[in-house]
């Protein structure tokens, strides 16, 4: 059971890893800075939601998850804010840096 | 819909029937949000005895900053269509990562970037702020500020795609789940 679990969250965090290796990618391929949040906002949700998923059956109880979950939602949230203040100011200054 | 699962708990007691929003509908809030903040901080600091009272004090004073900086508004939610928008976000989540992630890594870097113009049927306002949040984690769509009317400029990866229909999808479910705009039709 342990090894079941052991082995459920090694699968978890390295594919949360590849995403946030793929987000890097496209940061530094995307030619422009909307199509960069594009790649950071989505590829880094992904990629943060399966390393929380995958540490889960390794926490101290309840206590310990929630707290993995909500270090998730509040990334999501401020992602999802942070994303459309700069898209917003970028779109103003029609800056294509 | 994670964004919004701070009000969720809270706006449940504030049922429809009674006109925007009254006295009693703004002490449901504040008892529910209340409540939530605390459980956060019950979450925090694994309901140590000796923090409670910090995590009293903590509570009350989020809850007033949150009535004063987001008043209380009507949510009418089902935790039925709840649970299954969050399903649905949590499947368009993994298909937008999945979806940048290819194109990062395609050789060819099939990008199509480009504006599209979206008429929201929400009126602006916190609804209209938690759809544009939703919408930015969806795939290949990123809202970037207003448009003409009531439209929003949407900044997008691939303007080839049906981009406007998929939204208006995306908008006809959250206003079936989280109850929808005053429109007056």
């Amino acid at each position: 059971m342990n090894l079941a679990l052991d082995i459920f969250t090694v699968s978890a965090v390295s594919a949360g890893a590849l995403f946030f290796l793929a987000g890097t990618v496209g940061l530094l391929r995307f030619p422009d800075s909307l199509t960069r949040l594009h790649a950071l906002t989505k590829v880094d949700n992904l990629g943060l939601g399966l390393v929380v998923l995958g540490l889960l059956p390794q926490t101290n109880g309840l206590f310990g998850a929630l707290k993995l979950v909500s270090i998730w939602l509040l990334v999501q949230l401020s992602g999802a804010i942070v994303t459309q203040l700069i898209a917003g100011t970028v779109r103003r200054r029609g800056s294509n840096g | 819909m994670e964004v919004s699962s701070v009000m969720n708990s809270s706006e449940e007691q504030g049922r429809p029937a009674e006109p925007p929003v009254t006295g009693t509908g703004i002490l449901g809030s504040a008892i529910s949000r209340a409540a939530g903040f605390f459980a956060f901080w019950l979450a925090l600091t694994d309901a140590n005895s000796g923090d409670l009272a910090a995590g009293l004090a903590a509570a009350v004073a989020a809850t007033w900053a949150s009535l004063r900086l987001m008043p209380a508004e009507q949510w009418n939610l089902n935790p039925v269509k709840l649970a299954r928008f969050t399903l649905h976000f949590l499947r368009q989540s993994i298909v937008a990562g999945t979806d940048v992630a290819l194109r990062a890594l395609d050789p060819r870097l099939s990008l199509r970037p480009g504006y599209v113009v979206y008429q929201a049927q929400l009126p602006p306002g916190t609804k209209r702020n938690a759809f544009c949040a939703v919408m930015s984690l969806l795939p290949g769509t990123l809202p970037c500020g207003s448009a003409e009317g009531n439209g929003l400029t949407i900044h997008c990866l691939d303007v080839a795609a049906p981009v406007v229909e998929q939204l208006a999808a995306e908008e006809a479910l959250f206003l079936r789940t989280f109850g929808g705009a005053q429109r007056n039709d």
